[in-house]
C-alpha cells in the first residue's frame, strides 16, 4: 500500500515539473562587471555603442548626469574609458540620451548627446553633436552658424532616421514639454526640420525607434508620456501619424523602453514597448493593425526603463531584457508563435539596482553579446556588465551592414533565412529609451539549423540577398 | 488501485493544463487599450455611459460583462484599479421607487453619494453569448433638453439633438444607462440600516448631499449632478 502511494506521489511530482509552463530556472547570466576598470558609483543614464575614435572597434558610450560621459573600450580583457577630451566627457551638462549616426556623410558616426537639466520644458544647457576631426572632438552646435538651432527643451531620447533612404541621417529628438526636433545637415549647416516635416508636436517624449516598421523606408515609433504614442509612417520622406489607426496610440499609458523585434520570426519587425507602471506591449502587425500578444507575465506593470531584444545565449531565439528601476529586472525568451517564456534571473536581477539604461554589443569579439547596465537617477551606483552562460558548441553569425558612405546602416533590416526561420533584426537607430545598441545584427544559431541565407533591406528599401558559407564570424556587407 | 491512480493523474494533468496555459482575460488592459476608441476626443467627464455601451456592444459572456463593469466609475467616467472594493449602497428603482441594494464600483467616495441621489436603477434583460440574463443598471433621465447641460461634458456622446444618442450610449426606456449595479436585489431592513449608518453611504453622503452645489469641489464636483439632476 505504502509503495502504491509513493508511486502515486512520484507521478504527481513528475507531472508538476512537466506542466509548469513558460518559466525557466537556471542562472542565465554571469556577472563580469569586474572587467570594467575604475567603476565608481555615479549617476549614469543612456548608453550607445559606436566607434568613437575611428579605429573600427566599438565602444560603449555611457552618459553621465553630472558625471563624465564615458567611452568604454575593450582592451586586454578589460573595459577602459578612453574618452578624456572635455567636450566629450562634459560632466557639467547633464546627459541622459545618446545616439550615434553619420549625419555628415563622412563614413563615421557623430554622437548626439541629449542633455537635460530639468524634467520638462525649457532647459539651461543645450545638446551636443560630437564630431571627430583630426583626433579632436568638436561640438557641431558650438559652430556659430548652428547656434540658432540649439535644442533648449528638456528631452529623453534621440534616434537616427534616414528618412529619404539616401544615407543622409537626421536626428529625431524626443523632447518633453516642448516640440520634437528633427535635425539634418543642410549644406554645411544644422537645420531643425521638424516644422517642415510636421513633427514639431509637444508631448512628454520618452522613447523613439526607427526602422522598417510599416514601409520600405525608415518609419518612426515614439512612445510618449501623458499623450498618445506616435507611429510615423514614412511617405516619401514625410511622415503621417497613424498610431490611432494601427492601435498603438496607448493614450493613457506612459511609454518607456521600446525596441523593434521580430516577435514571430516571420521576417518583419514588430514593436515591443514598455509602459511605466503600466502594461508592457508586444505589438504584432495583423490585418493592418497591431495586436498586443504579450502574456500575463510579460505585460505585468513594472518600473520599466530600457527594453532590449537580443539573442544573449546564442540559441537562435531572442530574449527580451527588461531593465527596471528600483525593482528586479526581468528576462523572457521569445519562443515560436510569440510565446514569451520567463527566464528567472539570479545574476542580473539587481533588485536594488536603479537601472537607467542598458545596451548590448559583442565588445570583446568572442561571438557572445555583453550587456552593460547603467544605473543612477536617485542613487549613485556603478555600472554592471553581464554575459550569458553559453553552451560550448553554440554558434553565431554577426552581420554588419555599412551604407554607401561606409557608415553603419542604422535603420536597415537584416533577415536571416534558414530551414527553421526567417528572422529579422534592425540595425539599431536608437534610442528605445535613452540607449542605442551596436550596429550589428547578432544571430545565435539553432540546433540542427541549415541552409543559411541573408537578406539586407537598406534604408532605401532595396533588398540584397547573400548566401552564407560558414558560421562563427562577422560579415560586413557594403551597400552598392 | 493502479487504474484509479492513473485516472487521477490524468485528471490532475487536465486541470493543471487548463489553469496553467489558459491566459486569464485581462479586462483592465482591454479597456486601457481601447480607451481612445471609447473616448475619441479624450474627454471622459461623466462618461460612464460610454463605457457601458462599449462593453455591452462586445460579443461577450455574462461573466465578462460583470468583470468589465467593475472597472469604470459610472459617475465620473474614470477607470478603476482592478482590485478596488465596491461600496454597498441602495438606489431607488425608477418605476416602483423601492430601494434596490447592491455593489457599486467607484473611483472616489463622493461618486457613491452622487449615484445614490441622482440616479435610478432599472431592471434590464440582455442576451449574452451564454444566454439571456437579467440585472439592475443605473440610469439617468434624458439630459438633452437641458439649458444648463454641463459644458465640460461632451454632449455629442449623449445626445442626438434632443434625443438620446443610441449610437453612443445605451437607451433604456428613454433613460441613459450609466453603469451596472452589481448583485442588485430588493433591500431588506437590515441592509438599509447598514447603508444609512455607514460612514460613507450614511454620514458622509448626508453631508455631501446637503451641500449647495456651488460648494461641491470633491469628486466630479457638480459636473455629473448638472447632467443627472
Amino acid at each position: 500500500m505504502k509503495s502504491k502511494y509513493t508511486n502515486f506521489l512520484k507521478k504527481i511530482i513528475l507531472l508538476s515539473i512537466l506542466i509548469t509552463p513558460n518559466i525557466v530556472n537556471a542562472d542565465f547570466f554571469e556577472d563580469i562587471s569586474n572587467k570594467i576598470v575604475n567603476n565608481p558609483k555615479r549617476l549614469s543614464y543612456g548608453i550607445s555603442v559606436a566607434d568613437i575614435d575611428q579605429n573600427e572597434k566599438y565602444e560603449f558610450i555611457v552618459t553621465g548626469f553630472g558625471y563624465p560621459n564615458l567611452a568604454l573600450s575593450y582592451d586586454k580583457g578589460k573595459l577602459i574609458n578612453v574618452a578624456s577630451q572635455k567636450i566629450f566627457s562634459d560632466e557639467f551638462r547633464k546627459t541622459i540620451g545618446v545616439a550615434a549616426c553619420d549625419v555628415d556623410k563622412d563614413g563615421y558616426e557623430e554622437i548626439y548627446f541629449l542633455n537635460t537639466d530639468t524634467y520638462s520644458g525649457t532647459k539651461k544647457y543645450s545638446d551636443r553633436l560630437i564630431d571627430l576631426e583630426r583626433n579632436k572632438f568638436l561640438d557641431m552646435f558650438e559652430i556659430e552658424k548652428n547656434k540658432e538651432e540649439l535644442n533648449l527643451t528638456a528631452g529623453r531620447s534621440v534616434a537616427c532616421v534616414d528618412r529619404e533612404g539616401n544615407g543622409e541621417y537626421g536626428l529625431y529628438v524626443s523632447n518633453y514639454g516642448g516640440p520634437t526636433r528633427f535635425y539634418e545637415i543642410e549644406g554645411d549647416k544644422i537645420k531643425d526640420k521638424s516644422v517642415d516635416l510636421n513633427l514639431d508636436k509637444v508631448t512628454g517624449g520618452r522613447a523613439v525607434v526607427s526602422g522598417h516598421i510599416l514601409t520600405d523606408r525608415s518609419d518612426i515609433f515614439a512612445a510618449n508620456e501623458r499623450g498618445a504614442n506616435f507611429l510615423l509612417k514614412n511617405n516619401n520622406g514625410f511622415f503621417d501619424d497613424v498610431a490611432f489607426d494601427y492601435h498603438v496610440d496607448d493614450v493613457i499609458q506612459n511609454g518607456r523602453g521600446t525596441t523593434l523585434s521580430d516577435i514571430l520570426y516571420r521576417g518583419r519587425l514588430d514593436i515591443i514597448s514598455g509602459n511605466w507602471q503600466g502594461y508592457h506591449r508586444a505589438y504584432v502587425l495583423r490585418d493592418n493593425k497591431f495586436k498586443d500578444i504579450g502574456n500575463i507575465k510579460f505585460d505585468k506593470p513594472s518600473r520599466i526603463r530600457t527594453i532590449i531584444s537580443a539573442d544573449f545565449d546564442n540559441d537562435g531565439y531572442d530574449e527580451v531584457f527588461m531593465n527596471n528601476i528600483a525593482e528586479p529586472n526581468k528576462l523572457f525568451r521569445i519562443k515560436e508563435n510569440g510565446i514569451f517564456e520567463e527566464i528567472i534571473l539570479e545574476t542580473g536581477l539587481e533588485p536594488d539596482g536603479f537601472g537607467t539604461g542598458a545596451a548590448v554589443a559583442d565588445i570583446d569579439g568572442d561571438g557572445i553579446l555583453e550587456l552593460l547596465v547603467s544605473r543612477g537617477e536617485s542613487k549613485e551606483q556603478p555600472l554592471t556588465l553581464y554575459k550569458a552562460k553559453v553552451k560550448k558548441d553554440s554558434k553565431y553569425l554577426r552581420i554588419k551592414p555599412l551604407n554607401k558612405y561606409g557608415a553603419p546602416a542604422r535603420g536597415a533590416t537584416v533577415t536571416l533565412i534558414t530551414d527553421q526561420r526567417k528572422h529579422s533584426k534592425t540595425i539599431d537607430a536608437g534610442s528605445g529609451y535613452l540607449c542605442q545598441m551596436e550596429p550589428v545584427a547578432h544571430y545565435g544559431i539553432r540546433k540542427n539549423e541549415k541552409s543559411f541565407k541573408l537578406e539586407v533591406k537598406w534604408t532605401n528599401g532595396k533588398k540584397e540577398l547573400i548566401n552564407i558559407s560558414g558560421l562563427n564570424k562577422t560579415i560586413t556587407i557594403r551597400q552598392k | 488501485m493502479k487504474k484509479i491512480s492513473n485516472v487521477l493523474v490524468f485528471i490532475i494533468l487536465i486541470i493543471f493544463n487548463f489553469n496553467s496555459f489558459a491566459e486569464e482575460k485581462n479586462y483592465h488592459k482591454e479597456l486601457i487599450t481601447d480607451w481612445s476608441r471609447i473616448f475619441p476626443d479624450q474627454n471622459r467627464n461623466a462618461a460612464g455611459p460610454k463605457f457601458f455601451k462599449y462593453i455591452i456592444d462586445k460579443k461577450i459572456t455574462y461573466k465578462d460583462f460583470i468583470e468589465f463593469n467593475k472597472l469604470y466609475c459610472a459617475v465620473s467616467g474614470s477607470l478603476i484599479d482592478p482590485d478596488s472594493e465596491p461600496d454597498f449602497l441602495f438606489v431607488n428603482e425608477s418605476d416602483t421607487n423601492t430601494k434596490i441594494c447592491g455593489n457599486y464600483y467607484k473611483c472616489c467616495i463622493p461618486c457613491s453619494c452622487d449615484i445614490m441621489k441622482y440616479s435610478k436603477v432599472q431592471k434590464m434583460k440582455y442576451e449574452f453569448d451564454d444566454g439571456l440574463k437579467e440585472f439592475f443598471v443605473f440610469t439617468i433621465k434624458n439630459p438633452c433638453n437641458k439649458n444648463d447641460f454641463p459644458n465640460r461634458v461632451n454632449k455629442d456622446y449623449f445626445c442626438d439633438g434632443k434625443k438620446i444618442n443610441d449610437k453612443q450610449v445605451y437607451n433604456l426606456n428613454d433613460r441613459i444607462v450609466i453603469g451596472l449595479l452589481h448583485d442588485g436585489r430588493s433591500c431588506n431592513k437590515d441592509e438599509i440600516d447598514y447603508i444609512k449608518s455607514h460612514q460613507v453611504t450614511g454620514r458622509y453622503c448626508e453631508l455631501r448631499n446637503n451641500t449647495p452645489m456651488e460648494n461641491l469641489d470633491a469628486g466630479m464636483g457638480d459636473i455629473f449632478i448638472k447632467l443627472a439632476r
